[in-house]
């Protein structure tokens, strides 16, 4: 593991070989260990390291170039200093720079966990078994990934900027099969640390979801439905809302947040009042950093309060220029949940379909934030507040802020991970009118 | 299983890996007076893995000491906060990343270890640790690892190109995509303009311990302009890109592209588009361009012929396949029109090597004939499970640091008779849509439901090519809509159109591949009318 002193002195190294006013270094490092199964055994696994130096120069005309190395020896950290600043010199002058930050107070994450950042193959392997069990005794057959990593984040400019920060994050996914294909149900974990990983948990779950999958599925016309989303599903959504939070975007016409005829949406009640929407990056779930990408120390931030656009996010530049303050990045999305189980949204369901999660979502329109996508490993028919058959699977044209929209209930949080936008804090939710588009094929 | 989203494609673009340029500098020195054999100096750093991993009980190894190296430069034009003026924000990053990875099979299982420390002691270090690694997997394996027989090669191969894109001068560059995105920008209806530059390289070397020394450089660039326009009073907001074949080539490719010339054709494109009528939804011909048909070939039958896919590899993540195996040789995908190959030989692909990382020679294969399925794309581990004796050569990873698999080669439609043209194409179609460019795409995991938008919508009515659509996607199944192909044009209209993002794997790697095809004519398709 880089340890801070190393990591300073890499950091120093660089800068000491800069000649531009200014200079700024990124330094990651990573060791990570993982085993991918398929088929009921494990197919390719692996152990590496990965590290490299992201070397920012900027000259008094605010021309700037960058040079990343992975090679941390003397010589290549000097060629990487000489390559950053003899592109920066091509360059032309960027009307957006913005100067660099002094030396900044960051605050303490608690997100390492030296189990989890020196764990191998022995504690892994168990986790693999216990699923690979749990399919066996179902007669299904199992794929899934686990892998845990350590990763240092340093940075350092020459205005005196430093910080260092550790972290370790794991992860369980599964997918279990029946053996003709009919039937597919999926569980995953995320922690930062191994300890809370549990194969047999995971296995079980995606086993249950399988075999209750694997009766005649119903072939419900498209339509809008109201769906109960399990937590993967919601965060995979929660992340687009996220995405689109810029306030650049939304004051410039290109996003949900933009209004009609100009101006933005900042201030006005657009979701039920139960809808909270925060970053959290003090949640110690979180495998994350104590600053972010304009390297301000990161803070906690609400971008939907009570049902109301609280804040935008304001990069240095863009606040520079609107005379407010900059804004963390929205990242390490927090969905406040309410006092309900899954089995409560089910209960309080007269008709609707339970949908595990999502796959292969793609933006349709930004000032809507329609996008479509398709439900995956697991989608029921809940009548009279209960779960009946499984249904097919279904391509979906629907926007995310609609479906906050018309969310009515939702459970406690936790830490969840979709298929496409990152891991996030999020109840299973009910909402209504959501536009499923056609019938997929796919199992 | 898919190209990357576009915020990922901008992480990507910020932040990526990065490396070396003194020890890598002298290991893959430019091709010395087209040596063919490969630097003594990789093969002696080899030896150390392929000698430790016998000595640790391996019964195979294979070594790939690679370097890539990237370079983006362009320019952002966009408007200041609450005025008119444009701000020109330029930008150039030039990446690196160097070092190795081991693959050994020990116990009938695979391991695999990596660092980016390219030293002897390492090499050795690391490749105990990927015996480590296949010795504790082995207790839970499923079968042995089971290898298709491949001939021992020492070679070296680079591939072809004319100009190396990193020798031309920056600021030569950066002075081409202001050019480009000021004439976009001229117009003030244009809201904003991007110019978009990539240039690649990969240094590779692979060694096995079944005789193989193999070192291959190769050279892409992807050039990219785009304008966005926006309509504040309907709140709406349009792009018009103008997409150039990135392709496995030099400098020559960028200058071919007439980027200059094309800026004030999408700088009117984008307004046109602006304004454009919603399209009417309902079942409709469809006239396919081949910037925007190569990645519904992609996601419909590059991936659905992936074996992996097919044998459940990749159930938990990129999913499974319609095209089971006992549809191979027999199953009707599409019309009789419908020819497609597997190819990682042919020039300019992005896919286009002459050893895949299984040191296995690359070839050209049928998957569709007379739009019948016939083969999948495989690697070594994978042909003896459909009886097969020979690897495809499909087999490749995105880094040294990521472990070879099964990944897509070129995948290509071939052309009609040379006599078609797309004029021909439209003239018939009575109510249809013409379309170019990659709009939005997404598919389900085994590769029967897609959705796509495409770039720009231009209408055909009674055979003729009419003014702009907007908000159109197309949605159909596999099958249904290669069965409706009724017209290709010829060869002097195929072209190679691909993507740098593709991802699929755990860890996901990205890697690049190239699906030429000509414009080509697909008959009522459902077409909606999205948001």
């Amino acid at each position: 593991m880089l340890t801070q002193q190393e990591a300073k002195n890499l950091i120093d190294k660089a800068i000491g070989y800069s000649k531009l006013p200014q200079c700024q270094v990124d330094v990651s490092w990573s060791e990570d260990a993982f085993i991918r199964f398929a088929n009921n055994g494990i197919t390719t696994s692996g152990y590496r390291i990965t590290q490299q130096l992201s070397i920012s120069s900027v000259t008094e005309d605010k021309r700037g170039g960058n040079a990343v190395v992975s090679e941390l020896t003397d010589d290549s950290i000097k060629r990487g200093v000489e390559q950053a600043e003899a592109l920066a010199r091509i360059s032309k002058p960027n009307p957006e720079d913005m100067p660099a930050l002094g030396p900044q107070k960051y605050p303490v994450l608690s997100n390492f966990d030296s189990y989890t950042g020196a764990a191998r193959g022995d504690v892994m392997i168990p986790h693999v078994k216990a699923v690979i069990d749990s399919a066996r005794q179902s007669s299904l057959t199992a794929a899934g990934y686990i892998q845990r990593s350590a990763s240092v984040a340093a940075v350092g400019n020459k205005a005196g900027l430093f910080g260092y920060h550790t972290y370790t994050d794991s992860s369980l996914s599964n997918t279990m099969r029946t053996t003709g294909g009919t039937s597919s149900g999926w569980a995953a974990q995320n922690s930062v640390s191994l300890k809370d990983i549990n194969g047999e948990t995971a296995g079980r779950i995606s086993a249950e979801k399988c075999v209750r999958g694997s009766g005649a599925r119903k072939k419900l016309d498209p339509g809008k439905y109201t769906v109960i989303l399990e937590p993967a599903a919601v965060s995979d959504l929660v992340g687009y809302l996220g995405f689109n939070f810029g306030a650049r975007d939304a004051e410039q016409g290109q996003s949900f947040l933009s209004k009609q005829g100009g101006g933005t949406h900042l201030g006005e009640k657009m979701f039920p009042e139960y809808i909270t929407l925060r970053s959290d990056p003090f949640n110690s779930k979180f495998a994350t950093t104590p600053w972010g990408p304009s390297l301000l120390p990161n803070e906690r931030m609400a971008w939907i309060d009570k049902g109301v656009v609280k804040n935008f996010y304001y990069d240095r530049f863009w606040a520079s220029k609107a005379g407010k303050d900059p804004t963390p990045a929205p990242d390490n999305l927090v969905l406040d949940g309410q006092d309900n189980t899954l089995e409560d949204l089910i209960k309080s369901t007269d008709r609707g379909l339970l949908i595990t999660r999502f796959w292969y979502i793609r933006t349709l329109q930004p000032q809507t934030l329609q996008v479509t996508g398709l439900t995956r490993d697991g989608v029921f028919l809940v009548e009279n507040g209960k779960v009946t058959d499984p249904v097919t699977n279904y391509r979906w044209n629907e926007s995310p802020v609609r479906v906050m929209q018309n969310t009515l209930k939702l459970t406690q949080p936790m830490r969840s991970q979709g298929a496409e936008a990152g891991s996030s804090i999020v109840p299973a939710i009910v909402a209504t009118e959501f536009n499923l588009a056609s019938v997929s094929d796919a199992v | 299983m898919k190209a990357l989203p576009d915020f990922t494609r901008r992480a990507f673009l910020a932040t990526a890996t990065g490396s070396s340029v003194l020890l890598a500098n002298r290991l893959f020195g430019a091709p010395e007076d087209a040596a063919a054999k490969p630097n003594p100096a990789l093969e002696k750093l080899a030896a150390v893995a392929l000698a430790e991993a016998r000595k640790q009980g391996a019964t195979y190894c294979d070594i790939r000491i690679n370097r890539y190296r990237q370079q983006f430069s362009g320019y952002r034009l966009s408007p200041q906060r609450g005025s008119n003026q444009t701000d020109e924000v330029p930008f150039v990053t030039d990446q690196q990343s160097f070092g190795f990875g081991v693959r050994v099979i020990a116990n009938g299982q695979w391991g695999f270890a990596a660092s980016p420390l390219v030293t002897t002691d390492e090499i050795a270090r690391i490749t105990r640790e990927a015996v480590v690694v296949a010795k504790a997997n082995s207790a839970v394996q499923s079968s042995p690892v089971e290898l298709a027989p491949t001939k021992a090669y020492i070679d070296r191969w680079t591939s072809p190109y004319e100009k190396d894109p990193f020798a031309v001068p920056v600021d030569e560059k950066l002075e081409l995509m202001h050019g480009a995105t000021l004439t976009i920008k001229k117009d003030p209806k244009v809201f904003a303009a991007f110019g978009f530059l990539a240039a690649r390289a990969e240094d590779k070397y692979f060694a096995s311990s079944e005789g193989s020394s193999i070192q291959q450089y190769i050279v892409q660039v992807d050039p990219a302009l785009q304008a966005t326009a926006v309509d504040f009073q309907k709140n709406i907001s349009r792009t018009r890109s103008y997409q150039v074949q990135p392709l496995s080539a030099g400098w020559e490719a960028v200058a071919k592209a007439n980027l200059a010339e094309n800026a004030p054709r999408i700088r009117a494109e984008v307004l046109e588009h602006l304004a454009a009528p919603p399209v009417m939804p309902g079942k409709k011909d469809l006239v396919l361009l081949p910037s925007h048909l190569y990645l519904t070939i992609h996601e419909s039958i590059g991936h659905s012929t992936e074996l992996d896919r097919v044998l459940g590899y990749e159930a938990n993540f990129a999913g499974t396949s319609f095209m089971t195996t006992e549809k191979m040789g027999k199953f009707q995908v599409g019309s009789e029109l419908m020819n497609i190959f597997g190819d990682r030989t042919n020039e300019g692909g992005l896919a286009t090597v002459k050893y895949d990382d299984d040191g296995v020679l690359t070839t050209k294969f049928p998957i569709i004939e007379k739009g019948v399925f016939k083969h999948y794309q495989t690697i070594r581990d994978q042909a003896h499970l459909i009886g097969e004796t020979e690897s495809r050569g499909c087999c490749y990873a995105d880094s040294w640091a990521s472990v070879p698999f099964q990944r897509m080669p070129n995948v290509w439609l071939a052309p009609g008779p040379r006599e078609v043209t797309p004029d021909d194409l439209i003239a018939g179609v009575d109510d249809g849509i013409l379309i170019e460019g990659e709009g939005s795409y997404s598919i389900d995991q085994q590769r029967y439901n897609f959705q796509f938008g495409g770039d720009a919508f231009w209408e055909i009515k009674g055979g003729k090519k009419r003014g702009m659509l907007s908000r159109v996607a197309y949605q159909s199944k596999t099958t249904d809509f290669w069965r409706t192909l009724d017209g290709i044009a010829g060869a002097s209209y195929w072209q190679q159109f691909g993507s740098f993002f593709d991802g699929k794997g755990e860890p996901e790697q990205i890697n690049a591949m190239s699906h030429g095809c000509s414009p080509s004519r697909f008959r009522q398709v459902n077409v909606l009318l999205t948001d």
